[in-house]
């Protein structure tokens, strides 16, 4: 006999996620489905666009990580069309790049997580929530949701004003850095290396306490994988680098170019979703892997500036290589934080951002293949263009789905140790947090009013023998 | 006439969900009362924060799926604006319900007191490059009347 359990908005609204528990006779779960309803058309709509406007065009695809999209795009066309962008533009790119990294994971951290850490795992939503957050503890509030601001300023200040980027192009940035433009990035960033200074310590501390009061959730959501992140010179980077591949004992397996990903990572089409799956296909089999915060910080060797190192130190002695345990992205989310504001000030102050921006860059029919570290992991764009600058395939591969087995394989972990004896809040709360854990991209469509509860159906039979439902 | 911010939410390339940006430049090309801002937003959630001035009035120009036929344009003032989920799972999730919540507890002198959400119930969501459904191109005007009614009858604060 099965059980199936899902939790799912009532109205069924496109880009929301659903859970799917199936469970056994014994009331254990066999397996667990977080299904991703995502906007159908990504790629194909691309195809006989003009190459150039791929920057703006895929910012537009999600409206939580355009700015990555904007800056891989562009890395793919200078590959593509053979051109090296002058070190100005990479500089100023990966300052915008700090930029959105900064407000991506503020908000991630500060947002969304920051209620569970004030408030822990039980009692009613109402209260727990951003702006009960914003009620208990309106200093952190309003620090972090300052810190998210400052990185969206340093964005606009190099992307251009508005939250899709427009000034990376095929061969650098579109425009030169003046004085003024310079001196308040200067501000900027002082200002978000000061924030995330005052704010770790306090941040950390709430976590530190949130694990302590549930120690299942160190001891439970574990289940190992392998990890993919990015490195350059053996060190974290959010911008350009290796790919670095580490198996489940911490082994590093691969380290290579996005240019060969087609031969490492394995797509696939799954039934329960439009995302394509992705394995990482080393030595004929294919392994399951992470992305992301937590991934990152177990294949690097270290960070690159010295708040973040002292942390990442830390980390290491605390949780090893690799540490599997999912809820500890938090911790990982926060010491990339610290990383991006101190990697913006260093950046900002270097004499050579200043100079020459662009180079020509033509098309004469070819592949362009280039990656990122999206906030929730690596983010792939690979596009074939003809000679006359127009493109014929393309192809994307985004964080969540590479992390969607890993997502089930948490969640099952997670459901496995609260089904039993939970009440339907507390099952609701514990699977809701675990997903905020990977903070996952949904259907990347912007539209965002309508109602949301949340629903949990436990089918036995093919019959409903109980529901919960919340308001 | 008091101070009214518009901000409008959309993203062209998927579907009806660009029904805010097609209202946003409608609203360039219309005569609007003096002292009206008009802004667009290609993604809401806490960036809403970012466009405030101190105005007396927002209306937030959106596409929504409140359940109503497609091309139904609703306008709700704030009693009626519904919360977006009171956890959200991710970055996707945050809605102007909370982002003005926050707002007026945290920098109360630049979020408006007043204000009103013009929905314009959409049918498709889920397929980029689709442009708008029939029902919600047919609906703009309806919206444009809308909005301009609405900030012809504001009060100062």
């Amino acid at each position: 006999m099965t059980t199936t359990i899902t939790i799912d908005p009532v109205t069924r609204i496109e880009g929301h996620a659903r859970i799917l528990l199936e469970c056994d006779a014994t009331g254990a779960v066999e397996k667990a489905h977080f299904c991703v309803n995502e906007l159908r058309g990504f790629e194909r709509i691309l195809v006989g666009m003009e190459a150039h406007t791929m920057p703006q065009i895929t910012a537009r695809i999600c409206g939580v990580c355009p700015t990555a999209h904007h800056l891989v795009a562009a890395k793919a066309l200078d590959r593509a069309a053979g051109v090296e962008p002058p070190v100005a533009a990479r500089l100023l790119r990966e300052l915008m790049y700090m930029g959105h990294m900064i407000h991506s994971h503020a908000l991630s951290l500060f947002v969304l997580t920051g209620p569970d850490l004030v408030f822990g795992l039980d009692g009613a939503p109402a209260t727990r929530n951003i702006v009960g957050m914003v009620e208990t503890t309106p200093d952190l509030a309003k620090k972090g949701l300052r810190l998210r601001s400052l990185g969206q300023k340093i964005n606009e200040t190099i992307g251009g004003r508005g939250i899709h980027p427009v000034t990376a192009v095929a061969g650098g940035i579109s425009f030169r850095l003046n004085d003024a433009q310079r001196s308040r990035l200067q501000e900027l960033t002082a200002e978000a290396v000061t924030l995330v200074t005052e704010l770790f310590g306090r941040t950390k501390g709430l976590l530190e306490d949130f694990l302590q009061k549930y120690p299942s959730l160190l001891e439970k959501i574990n289940s190992p994988t392998w990890y993919l992140g990015t490195v350059n010179g053996g060190r974290l980077n959010f911008y350009d680098g290796n790919l670095r591949a580490m198996d489940a004992e911490g082994r590093i397996r691969s380290e290579f170019s996005a240019i060969d990903y087609a031969g490492v990572m394995a797509e696939r089409a799954v039934s329960r979703s439009y995302a394509k799956e992705v394995f990482l296909d080393i030595d004929g089999n294919e392994h399951l892997y992470r992305v992301g915060p937590l991934a990152r910080i177990n294949v690097a060797d270290g960070m690159e500036t010295p708040l973040a190192e002292a942390e990442f130190a830390t980390f290491r002695k605390n949780f090893g290589r690799p540490c599997h345990n999912a809820i500890l992205q938090i911790y990982a989310k926060l010491i990339e934080l610290i990383s991006a504001c101190e990697k913006a000030q260093m950046i900002v102050n270097y004499p050579a951002l200043q100079g020459e921006t662009r180079v020509a860059a033509h098309f004469t029919g070819g592949r362009g293949i280039a990656h990122i570290e999206a906030p929730r992991g690596t983010l792939i764009h690979d596009y074939e263009i003809d000679e006359r600058g127009i493109v014929r395939k393309a192809n994307m591969i985004i964080a969540t789905q590479q992390n969607t087995a890993a997502i089930n394989a948490s969640l099952k972990e997670g459901a496995d140790a609260v089904l039993g004896e939970g009440s339907d809040e507390a099952i609701l709360n514990r699977l809701e947090f675990i997903v905020r854990c990977y903070d996952p991209c949904l259907a990347c469509a912007t539209h965002a009013l309508g109602r949301m509860e949340m629903d949990v159906e436990i089918i036995r039979n093919g019959r409903t023998v109980r529901r919960m439902r919340r308001d | 006439m008091a101070p009214a911010l518009i901000v409008c939410i959309g993203n062209e390339l998927a579907a009806d969900d660009g029904a805010g940006q097609a209202v946003y430049l409608a609203l360039k090309e219309t005569r609007l009362p003096e002292g009206t801002r008009l802004e667009f937003l290609g993604v809401g959630g806490m960036n809403l924060l970012e466009t405030f001035s101190g105005e007396d009035h927002l209306v937030v120009v959106d596409a929504v799926q409140f359940g109503a036929a497609p091309g139904t344009v609703h306008t709700l003032d704030w009693d009626r604006i519904p919360s977006l989920g009171q956890r959200p799972v991710s970055g996707h999730g945050i809605g102007i319900r909370e982002a003005i919540e926050v707002g007026r507890r945290l920098y109360p002198e630049k979020t408006p007191k007043h204000v009103h959400l013009i929905g314009i119930e959409g049918k498709c969501f889920n397929t980029l490059g689709a442009g708008l459904s029939a029902e919600v191109a047919g609906a703009l005007d309806a919206a444009v009347k809308q909005i301009t009614d609405l900030l012809g009858g504001l009060q100062p604060a």
